[in-house]
C-alpha cells in the first residue's frame, strides 16, 4: 500500500511536469485530485487495511494529498499568470477628481504678513470702530479745529461730528484710553476718504497703525523698529531713508522711503522717477495726544506709524488699477 | 507749490543739480514731487559759427562745413541750401536729441550720432527751426543773430535755463510757501545767509496819511493792516521778465500792478491786494465783519452771501473785499486806474479758513493766510510792492506807510530742555550744538540754565509753539538719517493679546474648504443696501450715489459680486467674506456714537454648480444642503456641538427657506436661499445660497480649550433601521426619537437613505438610518443591542407613527 502511495506521487509529479495548458492540468486534477481520482481511491483503500497499518497509511496519505494539492495549486497559478489575457493598464493621466481651491484676498495676504512681522516683535493687535467721532478721529489727535491739517484728509460725515474714520489712528486713542503704558500694538482696519474713485484712489482702503509707548522710547528706536520691519517685509538688502514730514499727532514726524524695488532705484514710472517709494508715515507721539488720553508726556514717550495696504499689495502683485481689488472678480481672486 | 530755480538764486547761491536739490529739499521735509528742467531739452545744442563751406566731393546737394562750436572746430555735413560761411547757427552735437525729424513722415525724434555721410565724417548737424521745435520753417537751417557767441548753449541763447520744482509743502510749513522761504532752507544746505531783496523807496513829500485812513473794528480777526498809496500810475502790461517769472510758477500775468502784488506774494509769501483808490468812498479802509445774508460780488464776478463771521474790508459805505480771500469787483484795478492803495495785512488764520471753507473759495492768498503769515512783514511787503510798481508804472509813491497795528505782538520765547531733546530723538547733543543747529535756520536760542535753552521764535515760523516743535527742528537740521537706528531690548510680551486670532483661523479654515475670499467696501449704494430692510447709516456728503450708505448685512453687496461675476461668465461661486456691518439705532440722537453699532460678520456664498465639469464626478446645481454641510463643518470645527439650527418661517428674512443658527443658545446668524424676488431685483436668475454669521457668536462658542477623551476600547456595532412615515414629517423628529431612546448605547445615528415613491406612496416616505452601538466598558452582545432596537422601534411607532420596514 505504501509503495502504491509513493508510486502515485511519482506518477503525479511526472504528469504534472508534462502539463502545458490549463486543459492538461484539468486532466491531471480529474485523474488524481477529483472526488473519484486516484488519491480518493487510495483513501478508499485504507478502509480495508489492517488496523495496525492505518496510522502509518493515514499519515502517508495525508502527506500525499497535501503535497500533490500544493504542487497542483502552484502549477495552476503559474499557468494562470501566463495564460491571463494582457490587461489594459490604468490610465494614470486621467484627471483627479477636482476640489475647489480656496484663496485669500491679496489685501488680506499683505495685511497678514505685516501683522505676522509686528506680532513677532511683540506687538498686540487691536481694533476700533469705522464710525468715529470727530474727537477720536481729529480732536484727540491734535488736529485743531479750523486747521488746514484737516484738509489733508477729506472726510465723509455721517452726522454732525460723526464720521467715517479717515485713518486708523483713532484706535491709538482708544487703546491708550483703556490701557496704561507700556502699550505696543498694531491696529489694522479700513479707513475712508472723500475722494473720487480712480485707478489710484478709492473711497475706502486699509491701513495698519502702530503704536509703542513706554519710558524712554526714542526716535532712534522708531527708526530701528521700522527698519527691522521693512527688511523683513521688503527684503534685507533694501536701502531706506527717513525724511521730515508733518502729521498733527506726531512730532517729530517722518516718512520712510525705501529704494524702489521695481527699478532698483534708477527711477521709473512707479516711483515717479525718484528712485524711492514712500512706504509709511511715522513720528514721535505728540505730547498733546498723551495729554488727551491722560498719559504724562514727561514720564512717557512713544512712537506711532501707519501704512497703507492697497498700495503695497498693488506693488507686490503688479496691479496697476486699485479698483480691481474690490471688484471681487473670481478670475482675479483665483490668481492669489 | 511751483518754485523757479532762477528765482531762488536771487536770494541764495547754490550749485546743486536738479536731482541733488530734489533729494536735499525732500530730506529737509520739503518734498519735491517733480521738476521740469527747461534746459534739458536743449542739451548738446550749441551756437556754432560756420567758418567755411565746401562742396561735398560725392554729393551735389551736400556741403561740408567747418563749424566753430566754442571749444573745437568740427566738420559737419549739411544739406541745407542756405548754409554759408560766417553764419551763426544751431549745431546739434553728438548725443543731441532732435525733437522733430523733418525727413520722417511722423516727425519722430532721433539722436545725433557720429556718422559718415557719403564717406565724409560728420560730427553733428546744423538744425532748422522745425527740427528744433522752434518754428515751422523747414526750407533751410535756422540762422541766428550775428551777435550770438559760438559755444553758447542753445538754452542760454534762448533764455530757457530755468528749472521749475513742484514742492509739496506740509500744512505746518507756511513759511516755505514762498521763494524766500524755500531759499532759507537751501541756505541751511549751503550754510549761507539769505540775500534779502533791498527796498529803496522814492517817496514824494506828500504824506499818505492825508489821503487814506484805516480803521480796524475787529482786532481779533485782523491784528494788523498796513497800506501804501501810489498816485498817477500808468496801468499796462508787465515787462517780459516779470511775465516770464510769474508764468513759470503758474501765475497768469494781468497788469503791472496786480502782477507785482503776485510777484511779492511769491517772493515773500505775504499776500497783497491792490484797490483802485478812487473807488474807495471816503478814502477809508474799515475792517469789520459782514451782516448775515449780506451779498457781495467778488473779482471773479460771482455773487457771494456773507455771514456775521465773514471778515470784510470796507470803505466808508460798502464792502470792497472779502478779507484775505478775494477782492471785490467794485474796486479792482482796471486799465483806467491811476491811483492805487496796496493792502498788506495780517488776518487770523482760523477766521480766513472758516470764510474760505464757507464760501468754497480757496485762493493763493487764503491758502497762505489760513496757514499763518508773518505779522512783522506787512509794511516790508507793501514797500516792496510799492517800489516795483513805481518802477514799472512811473507813479508817485506817497510818503509813509499806513499801518494800523493796535497790539504789537511780542516774539514768542519757547523753553526747551537739552535732556528732553536728546531723550526724544535718541541722540546726545551738547547745548552749544543745539543752539548752533537752530541758528542755521535763523532761529535764535540762548542758554538759560544748565539744561535749558530759550528759543526766540522768528515771526515767520508760526509752527514753533512749544518744546516738541523745537525738538523736531533739531532733529530735522541734525538730519533724520544721522540719527542712529536702534531697537529697545525690553520687549514685554505680557500684553500681547490677539483679538483677531479667531478671524484668521476661520479664514484659513474656510479657504481650506475651497472658498474664495472677497472684500467689499462698506459704503455701497442705498438701493441695494435697503434690501436688508434695516435703517441705514448714510453719508451726509457721499462721494457718489454708488457709495452713499453703509452695509447692514453682507448679503446685498455679495449679491452685487455674484452679479458682477455672472456678467463675466463665472457662475460657479464659492465665496466668503469677513467684514463689518453697521447698524443705526434710530432711538438715539445721530450725533453721538451711541447711535451706531458695528459688528463683524462672516458670509458664505454658494451658487451655480457644486463642481466643475470633469471626468469621474458628476456636477449638479448646488442646493441648500450643500451650504448646510459647509455651515455644519464650520460650526462643528469651532463650536463643537454648542450650536443648533432653528427651522422657522421668517417673512422678513432675506432667504426662503431660511434656517436660523444658535450658538450657546444665542442667535448667531442664518443661512438659506436668497429670496427669488430679491435675486430678481439684482437681475440674478440663478439660486444663490448665503450664510451670514456673527463672528462674535462663534468666538463665544469657540471651543479652544480641548481636553482629550480616551478612545473607545470596545468595538462599535452597526445596525440599520428603516421606517415609513408621513411624507410631511421632518426626518429630524424620527432621528431625535432614535437618539433619545437609544441612549446611552446608541452613540451615532446617520440618515443614509430617503425614498418616497411607488413603493411607499407619495404621501409616505421611507427613512433608512445607520445606528452605531458602543459601550465604554464591554463588548455588546446581540441581546443588548436587540433590546435597544426594540425600544427604538416602539418609540418611533408611537411618537412618529413610523412603521418598521423589513
Amino acid at each position: 500500500m505504501l509503495d502504491k502511495i509513493e508510486h502515485t506521487k511519482q506518477v503525479f509529479i511526472t504528469e504534472l511536469q508534462k502539463v502545458v495548458t490549463l486543459q492538461d492540468l484539468e486532466q491531471v486534477r480529474i485523474k488524481f485530485l477529483a472526488r473519484s481520482g486516484e488519491i480518493a481511491v487510495l483513501f478508499e483503500g485504507m478502509k480495508t487495511a489492517a488496523i495496525s497499518e492505518k496510522p502509518a497509511l493515514g499519515k502517508a496519505l495525508n502527506e500525499l494529498r497535501q503535497c500533490t494539492q500544493a504542487q497542483f495549486d502552484e502549477k495552476k497559478s503559474s499557468l494562470e499568470q501566463t495564460a491571463k489575457p494582457k490587461e489594459v493598464p490604468f490610465d494614470l493621466t486621467l484627471p483627479g477628481r477636482p476640489k475647489p481651491i480656496g484663496t485669500k484676498h491679496p489685501v488680506v495676504q499683505v495685511m497678514e504678513e505685516m501683522k505676522r512681522i509686528f506680532i513677532s516683535m511683540g506687538f498686540s493687535v487691536e481694533t476700533g470702530p469705522d464710525i468715529e467721532s470727530d474727537y477720536y478721529n481729529f480732536g484727540a489727535l491734535n488736529f485743531a479745529p479750523d486747521h488746514p491739517a484737516r484738509d489733508m484728509q477729506d472726510t465723509i460725515f455721517i452726522a454732525d461730528k460723526i464720521l467715517l474714520r479717515t485713518h486708523t489712528s483713532p484706535v491709538q486713542i482708544r487703546v491708550m484710553e483703556k490701557q496704561q503704558p507700556p502699550v505696543r500694538a498694531i491696529m489694522p482696519g479700513w479707513a475712508y476718504r472723500n475722494e473720487a474713485t480712480s485707478a489710484r484712489s478709492l473711497v475706502a482702503f486699509h491701513q495698519i497703525e502702530g503704536l509703542y509707548v513706554d519710558h524712554g522710547v526714542t526716535f532712534s528706536e522708531l527708526k530701528g523698529t521700522l527698519v527691522a520691519f521693512a527688511k523683513q517685509f521688503y527684503g534685507s538688502s533694501i536701502k531706506y531713508r527717513f525724511r521730515p514730514s508733518f502729521f498733527p499727532f506726531t512730532e517729530p514726524s517722518a516718512e520712510m522711503d525705501i529704494t524702489c524695488f521695481i527699478c532698483g532705484g534708477k527711477g521709473c514710472r512707479v516711483c515717479k522717477h525718484s528712485g524711492w517709494l514712500e512706504v509709511l508715515g511715522s513720528g514721535m507721539v505728540h505730547p498733546h495726544v498723551f495729554q488727551a488720553v491722560g498719559y504724562d508726556p514727561e514720564k512717557y514717550s512713544g512712537y506711532a506709524f501707519g501704512m497703507g495696504i492697497e498700495r503695497t499689495a498693488m506693488l507686490r502683485y503688479n496691479i496697476d488699477d486699485i479698483r480691481i481689488l474690490y471688484e471681487n472678480d473670481v478670475r482675479f481672486l483665483k490668481q492669489f | 507749490m511751483k518754485v523757479s530755480q532762477n528765482w531762488l538764486k536771487k536770494y541764495v547761491d547754490f550749485k546743486f543739480t536738479p536731482e541733488q536739490l530734489t533729494e536735499k529739499l525732500t530730506m529737509l521735509g520739503l518734498e519735491v514731487e517733480s521738476y521740469e528742467d527747461l534746459a534739458k531739452k536743449y542739451k548738446n545744442f550749441v551756437v556754432g559759427e560756420v567758418l567755411a563751406r565746401a562742396k561735398h566731393p560725392n554729393a551735389d546737394r551736400l556741403s561740408i562745413c567747418k563749424v566753430n562750436t566754442g571749444t573745437t572746430v568740427q566738420n559737419v555735413v549739411c544739406g541745407a541750401p542756405n548754409v554759408a560761411a560766417g553764419q551763426k547757427v544751431v549745431v546739434a552735437l553728438i548725443g543731441a536729441n532732435i525733437p522733430h525729424n523733418q525727413h520722417d513722415p511722423e516727425g519722430k525724434p532721433f539722436i545725433i550720432e557720429r556718422a559718415k555721410i557719403r564717406e565724409v565724417e560728420s560730427n553733428g548737424m546744423i538744425c532748422s527751426e522745425v527740427e528744433l521745435g522752434l518754428g515751422k520753417d523747414a526750407s533751410g537751417i535756422l540762422v541766428l543773430d550775428e551777435k550770438a557767441k559760438a559755444g553758447t548753449s542753445l538754452a542760454n541763447y534762448l533764455g530757457q535755463t530755468d528749472v521749475v520744482y513742484e514742492i509739496g509743502i506740509t500744512p505746518n510749513r507756511a513759511d516755505c510757501l514762498s521763494h524766500i522761504g524755500v531759499a532759507r532752507e537751501i541756505g541751511l544746505l549751503v550754510n549761507k545767509k539769505l540775500k534779502m531783496p533791498k527796498t529803496v523807496l522814492r517817496e514824494s513829500t506828500t504824506a499818505a496819511a492825508k489821503f487814506a485812513k484805516i480803521e480796524i473794528f475787529d482786532k481779533e480777526k485782523c491784528p494788523r493792516y498796513s497800506a501804501r498809496v501810489l498816485r498817477n500810475a500808468k496801468i499796462g502790461p508787465s515787462p517780459k521778465w516779470l511775465q516770464d517769472l510769474l508764468t513759470s510758477v503758474g501765475v497768469r500775468p494781468i497788469n503791472n500792478v496786480v502782477d507785482v502784488t503776485n510777484y511779492v506774494l511769491m517772493e515773500t509769501g505775504h499776500p497783497l491786494h491792490a484797490f483802485d483808490y478812487d473807488t474807495l468812498v471816503g478814502h477809508k479802509i474799515i475792517v469789520k465783519t459782514a451782516q448775515d445774508g449780506e451779498k457781495f460780488i467778488t473779482l471773479d464776478g460771482k455773487e457771494r452771501t456773507l455771514t456775521s463771521e465773514t471778515l470784510m474790508i470796507c470803505d466808508a459805505e460798502k464792502p470792497i473785499a472779502v478779507a484775505g480771500v478775494m477782492g471785490g469787483a467794485n474796486t479792482e484795478i482796471t486799465d483806467t486806474t491811476t491811483n492805487i492803495l496796496i493792502e498788506s495785512a495780517y488776518f487770523d488764520p482760523r477766521s480766513i479758513r472758516r470764510t474760505s471753507k464757507y464760501l468754497g473759495l480757496s485762493t493763493e492768498a487764503s491758502y497762505r493766510f489760513e496757514r499763518g503769515t508773518d505779522i512783522n512783514i506787512t509794511v516790508l511787503a507793501a514797500n516792496r510792492a510799492a517800489q516795483i510798481i513805481q518802477e514799472l508804472s512811473g507813479g508817485e509813491l506817497l510818503r509813509g506807510a499806513l499801518d494800523a497795528y493796535p497790539k504789537k505782538q511780542k516774539p514768542l520765547i519757547v523753553k526747551a530742555r537739552v535732556s528732553r531733546i536728546n531723550s526724544i530723538i535718541g541722540i546726545s547733543l551738547k547745548k552749544a550744538q543745539i543752539v548752533s543747529l537752530l541758528k542755521q535756520i535763523d532761529v535764535a536760542a540762548k542758554s538759560s540754565s544748565k539744561d535749558e535753552i530759550l528759543v526766540t521764535v522768528p515771526s515767520f515760523r508760526n509752527d514753533l509753539l512749544e518744546e516738541i516743535d523745537i525738538i523736531e527742528e533739531v532733529a530735522r537740521v541734525y538730519g533724520y538719517n544721522n540719527i542712529e537706528t536702534k531697537t529697545h531690548a525690553s520687549i514685554d510680551f505680557s500684553s500681547n493679546v490677539r483679538t483677531d486670532l479667531l478671524q484668521d483661523e476661520i479664514r484659513d479654515y474656510i479657504i481650506g474648504l475651497g472658498f474664495n475670499e472677497v472684500l467689499a467696501i462698506g459704503l455701497q449704494d442705498e438701493a441695494t443696501m435697503s434690501i436688508a430692510g434695516k435703517p441705514l447709516v448714510k453719508a451726509i456728503n457721499p462721494v457718489s450715489a454708488e457709495m452713499a450708505a453703509l452695509r447692514t448685512s453682507l448679503v446685498p453687496s455679495a449679491l452685487r459680486i455674484v452679479k458682477h461675476n455672472r456678467n463675466h461668465g463665472v457662475r460657479d461661486l464659492r465665496l466668503f467674506e469677513i467684514g463689518n456691518i453697521y447698524l443705526l439705532n434710530v432711538d438715539k440722537t445721530p450725533n453721538t456714537l451711541d447711535a451706531y453699532y458695528e459688528e463683524e460678520r462672516l458670509l458664505l456664498v454658494l451658487s451655480g454648480q457644486n463642481a466643475p465639469v470633469s471626468y469621474g464626478s458628476a456636477s449638479r446645481d448646488v442646493d441648500v444642503l450643500d451650504l448646510k454641510g459647509e455651515v455644519t463643518a464650520l460650526l462643528s470645527k469651532f463650536c463643537l456641538d454648542n450650536y443648533r439650527f432653528i427651522y422657522y418661517d421668517n417673512q422678513e428674512s432675506l432667504c426662503e427657506p431660511c434656517i436660523g443658527i444658535e450658538i450657546n443658545g444665542a442667535y448667531a446668524g442664518f443661512f438659506g436661499r436668497v429670496r427669488i424676488q430679491i435675486a430678481d431685483k439684482l437681475d440674478i436668475d440663478e439660486a444663490v445660497f448665503v450664510c451670514e454669521l456673527k463672528i462674535r457668536a462663534i468666538y463665544d462658542g469657540w471651543a479652544r480649550d480641548r481636553k482629550f477623551s480616551s478612545l473607545p476600547k470596545f468595538p462599535g456595532v452597526m445596525r440599520d433601521l428603516a421606517f415609513t412615515i408621513e411624507a410631511a414629517l421632518p426626518q429630524k423628529s424620527v432621528e431625535d426619537v432614535i437618539r433619545k431612546v437609544g441612549q446611552p448605547l446608541c452613540t451615532n445615528v446617520v440618515l443614509f437613505d430617503m425614498y418616497s415613491g411607488q413603493q411607499t406612496g407619495i404621501e409616505k416616505k421611507s427613512l433608512a438610518y445607520a445606528l452605531e452601538f458602543q459601550s465604554p466598558d464591554h463588548t455588546l452582545t446581540d441581546t443588548e443591542i436587540d433590546n435597544v432596537l426594540k425600544k427604538i422601534i416602539e418609540a418611533v411607532q408611537r411618537q412618529c407613527n413610523g412603521v418598521l420596514r423589513s
